[in-house]
């Protein structure tokens, strides 16, 4: 256990980006909450508050959540490759650390460790700009933004998120470390090639699109999966902003879809699917030691 | 007691090509052995199947342990530099004595400050920001800071001036070597290592060529150098290898005749250096 939290450490050494990237976010939203010119006066004052609030502090978590996508996808596809890269996959081989580990340790900062990054930072972002923005505009805003119940429903959406994303993309984070693991360059287009060739193989020989179809369902489909899309219309509340209309969930509960999710053989499988793509990386670090 | 490391029909093939061809020897416990080949011989394969870094066909034990299967285990009595200038740009000197006092049950901590003390390398200093001899002095302050029985060394100097290669030389002697320690090296800078060494292993193609200790091989080879009217006498005596030089010829031999010899011209004893080129060339250069 000792071993993991060094490794994790060394994680953050080698890439800085992991808190830095999230810090730059914050850091200008917090900027934009100070100087920003929104007209808040304008908006529907029949609104209900509760909706304005949640939509902001979600607005928010998105930006981060959907930074953290991109950032994880990226680190996963490096993480084997770049001391193989610099040789110094020589020096980590060299300490009492078994591959297991390694791998498994690299797989824990992609899926827990940096989301539980960017929720801290999206968690620190929303506390600040929500109280500038009350102080900015607190005759319209009214104390919106604090409401015990929002901020509990928010941090149930990211942990919830950060468990059932981890498992959902299972596959897909345990095929970029195969590839990591094995590229000898270009770790970007060996990730997207194989996929390609095999959609594009399918068609052209047998006119289907099965593969093409899974692959999606696989990318796209973890909203379907995790969140029931219509708990009840007295669930929404639509709200008038100029001339435009937003309809947002008053609460959150109602989306979960626990049971669902965990019920689904889509799920399982692509946790099998993920653990043997695990394992297969695991065996190419110990066997493929250089470039 | 048995050898610390015992390779019986050591192979390794990369596709048609063989790396290790049914490689034997054994290396014992306190010796400081020099693994010595051309380029291409198998040195690094050698090395990288002792280390677990590959896999291999044939016997292969390193302190009791399979190294491929048994790497973690074998690390911990083990340690390595596998090549020079490893460490990644992106880690701290600090950081990098943390790591391994995090991870490494044998390493001291006191023991890496006082020798990064020793060569004036500051904690905070990223390795991109060091020389790239300062890196190579990180890297054996760490790993001369852990209790193995094993080192292992893959041509250690390379890229350093002939200062810093003497200075690591000698505390390796020095500060290092005790008579619970084994060190296998490889280099091709036969001449620098030659007196700390205490046994040869050559490799050439793939196979061992030679595994012999220093003292062996003092008394069983010798070298003679003779004007060319003794040529065909000394010729006689079946020379291994011979070499023209100022005007006379060097002639060498495995358990000479001695008296015979030096009635024939000067005799001397072999160096490594020599040996090596000897048996690694065959007849005539």
């Amino acid at each position: 256990m000792n071993t993991v939290i060094w490794l994790v450490r060394r994680e953050f050494w080698e890439n800085r980006a992991i808190w830095m990237i999230p810090a730059v976010i914050g850091g200008l939203m917090v900027l934009i909450a100070l100087f920003g010119r929104v007209d808040l006066m304008s908006i529907s004052p029949q609104m209900p508050v509760q909706a304005v609030g949640g939509g902001f502090l979600l607005a928010v978590g998105a930006t981060f959540f959907a930074v953290m996508s991109i950032y994880s996808t990226w680190y996963l596809l490096d993480c084997l490759y770049a001391d193989r890269k610099d040789r110094s996959v020589l020096f980590w081989k060299s300490m009492p650390i078994s591959d297991t580990t390694t791998v498994l340790s690299k797989l824990a900062t992609a899926l827990i460790v940096i989301p539980a990054v960017y929720f801290a930072g999206a968690d620190l972002t929303t506390l600040i700009m929500a109280f500038i923005v009350s102080v900015r505009w607190s005759a319209s805003i009214d104390g919106a933004l604090w409401h015990a119940n929002l901020w509990l429903q928010l941090q149930t959406l990211w942990l919830y998120m950060i468990a059932t994303t981890a498992l959902w993309y299972l596959p897909i984070a345990a095929y970029l470390l195969v590839v990591s693991a094995w590229a000898k360059r270009a770790v970007m287009l060996w990730s997207l090639l194989p996929p390609l060739t095999l959609v594009l193989a399918e068609r052209w020989f047998f006119d289907s699109h099965v593969i093409a179809d899974v692959l999606g369902k696989r990318l796209l489909g973890y909203p379907a999966q995790a969140f029931r899309d219509d708990p009840g219309s007295s669930s929404w509340v639509t709200t008038v902003v100029h001339n435009d209309t937003i309809t947002t969930p008053i609460s959150i509960w109602g989306f979960f879809n626990v049971g669902g999710f965990f019920s689904s053989a889509e799920t399982w499988i692509g946790i099998a699917v993920g653990a043997a793509l695990i394992v297969c990386a695991i065996q190419l670090r110990t066997r493929r030691t250089e470039i | 007691m048995p050898a610390l490391i015992e390779a019986l029909d050591l192979t390794k093939k990369y596709g048609a090509h063989v790396a290790l061809d049914r490689a034997n020897f054994s290396v014992e416990a306190g010796r400081i052995v020099g693994l010595i080949g051309p380029n291409g011989a198998g040195k690094t394969t050698a090395l990288r199947a002792i280390l677990g870094l590959t896999a291999y066909e044939g016997q292969l034990k390193v302190l009791g342990h399979e190294p491929f299967r048994e790497r973690t285990a074998l690390m911990h009595d083990a340690c390595f530099i596998a090549d020079v200038a490893v460490l990644p740009g992106w880690l701290r000197v600090d950081h990098a004595i943390d790591f391994v006092a995090g991870v490494h049950p044998r390493f001291r901590r006191d023991r890496a400050l006082a020798l990064l003390a020793k060569a004036d390398i500051t904690g905070e200093r990223r390795m991109r920001e060091l020389s790239k001899g300062m890196k190579t002095q990180v890297h054996l302050a760490l790993t001369m800071a852990i209790d193995a029985k094993l080192l292992v060394l893959d041509e250690p100097t390379l890229g350093l001036d002939i200062l810093a290669r003497r200075a690591f030389y000698d505390a390796l002697v020095n500060d290092y070597m005790d008579e619970t320690r084994t060190i296998l090296i490889t280099t091709h800078q036969v001449e620098e290592v030659e007196n700390l060494l205490t046994d040869v292993l050559f490799i050439d193609k793939g196979r061992i060529v030679l595994d012999s200790s220093l003292e062996d091989i003092a008394t069983r080879y010798a070298a003679v150098a003779v004007a060319a009217d003794n040529l065909d006498a000394a010729r006689a005596e079946k020379p291994f290898h011979e070499r023209p030089m100022l005007g006379k010829v060097v002639l060498y031999y495995e358990q000479p005749n001695l008296t015979k010899l030096a009635s024939l011209g000067e005799v001397h004893a072999l160096n490594v250096a020599d040996l090596f080129v000897a048996k690694l060339s065959g007849g005539a250069e």
